[in-house]
């Protein structure tokens, strides 16, 4: 496993837990989302046992319902358990990703202008 | 949408696949549904998620193994660790649906049995109570150690390069036979006692149908 999949692992969760957030989206949805959000290590697959394990903890809730294009796909919305989730994933993540990036990315300021 | 359902749409669309997607995704698929611990709908829920997903896929010219990985057998367990158990109820109406639709055909065929076996000589058509029930109960064991132990070997055997399947027919073969042999001696060497009734072709063979009929219509319901 390499080193950025390891990273990703933990947080994962919550970047599903946000997408879902925005809007209700089902799993083919949900990866493309995350793919175009620049999360392109996520293999596809790795979505389903994060959302079964989300449903299973009912922090989302799954509902078969006819789609744009016509055949019955599976929806996932977030439960208000599901919200104080990412509200408190958004708090450590914001806790933790200070003091990280002031530690650790010294190497890329000389590089990028921000 | 019930799980016969999901199961019936995902036989369609699995026609859709490449042959080689098609192999990785059955392969999957067996592996999930050999799980008989597994709540059935959440199971079939997820296993057309993953199909819908792959079928996607498959446009934009991707394979199963670029989208589950290299790894099935892992996947298909850590997506198995994730899926909740089956509720009690549902699996009691299951184990008693098939328990009387053993029970109705064990009665139809005894009362053919009776019938055939009346033209050429006399029958005795009394049922001892309590041998029936014991070899009725016998038979029932049998039946479910015989689906647990088929579909752990497939379950086992899928992901397994080593296990071919003609030792996997041989082994369900060998259990087959022996569970029959078992429910022969038993119903050979139990000797008729204790209360008895006298139970004729004709009624056996409507008792048993009503309970055919009856199991069906369980099934129909089933959730």
């Amino acid at each position: 496993m390499s080193i950025r999949s390891q990273l990703l692992k933990g947080i994962l969760d919550g970047c599903v837990l946000a997408v879902i957030e925005k809007e209700p989206v089902y799993g083919y949805e949900l990866s493309r989302k995350l793919q175009d959000i620049g999360l392109a290590d996520v293999s596809e697959g790795t979505i389903y046992p994060v959302l079964l394990r989300l449903q299973k903890n009912r922090l989302i809730i799954g509902e078969m319902m006819p789609s744009e294009s016509g055949p019955n796909r599976k929806y996932y919305s977030l439960t208000p358990a599901g919200k104080e989730a990412l509200i408190v994933i958004s708090e450590e993540w914001n806790q933790l990703s200070l003091p990280i990036n002031a530690l650790l990315s010294k190497g890329v300021d000389s590089n990028e202008s921000k | 949408m019930k799980a016969s359902e999901l199961i019936a749409q995902n036989n369609q669309k699995r026609d859709l696949l490449t042959e080689e997607n098609e192999k990785y995704y059955s392969n999957l698929l067996l592996y999930i549904r050999t799980k008989l611990s597994l709540s059935e709908q959440q199971s079939e829920e997820v296993l057309m998620e993953m199909l819908d997903h792959l079928l996607e896929g498959q446009k934009d010219g991707k394979t199963a193994r670029d989208i589950f990985g290299d790894d099935p057998k892992s996947y298909a367990d850590e997506i198995i660790s994730h899926l909740p158990e089956e509720e009690k109820k549902n699996s009691l109406k299951f184990v008693s649906q098939v328990a009387v639709n053993l029970l109705g055909w064990f009665l139809v065929i005894r009362s053919i049995a009776l019938l055939v076996i009346g033209q050429m000589q006399e029958v005795d058509s009394r049922v001892f109570i309590i041998p029936s029930f014991i070899i009725l109960v016998l038979i029932a064991l049998m039946v479910s150690a015989g689906v647990k132990v088929i579909f752990s070997l497939i379950h086992q055997s899928l992901f397994n390069e080593k296990s071919s399947d003609k030792k996997l027919m041989v082994k369900a073969g060998l259990f087959g036979a022996g569970g029959f042999l078992i429910i022969m001696a038993a119903s050979y060497f139990m000797k008729d006692f204790g209360p008895s009734f006298e139970f004729p072709w004709i009624a056996s063979l409507g008792v048993g149908a009503v309970l055919v009929l009856i199991s069906w219509i369980m099934k129909g319901r089933k959730k």
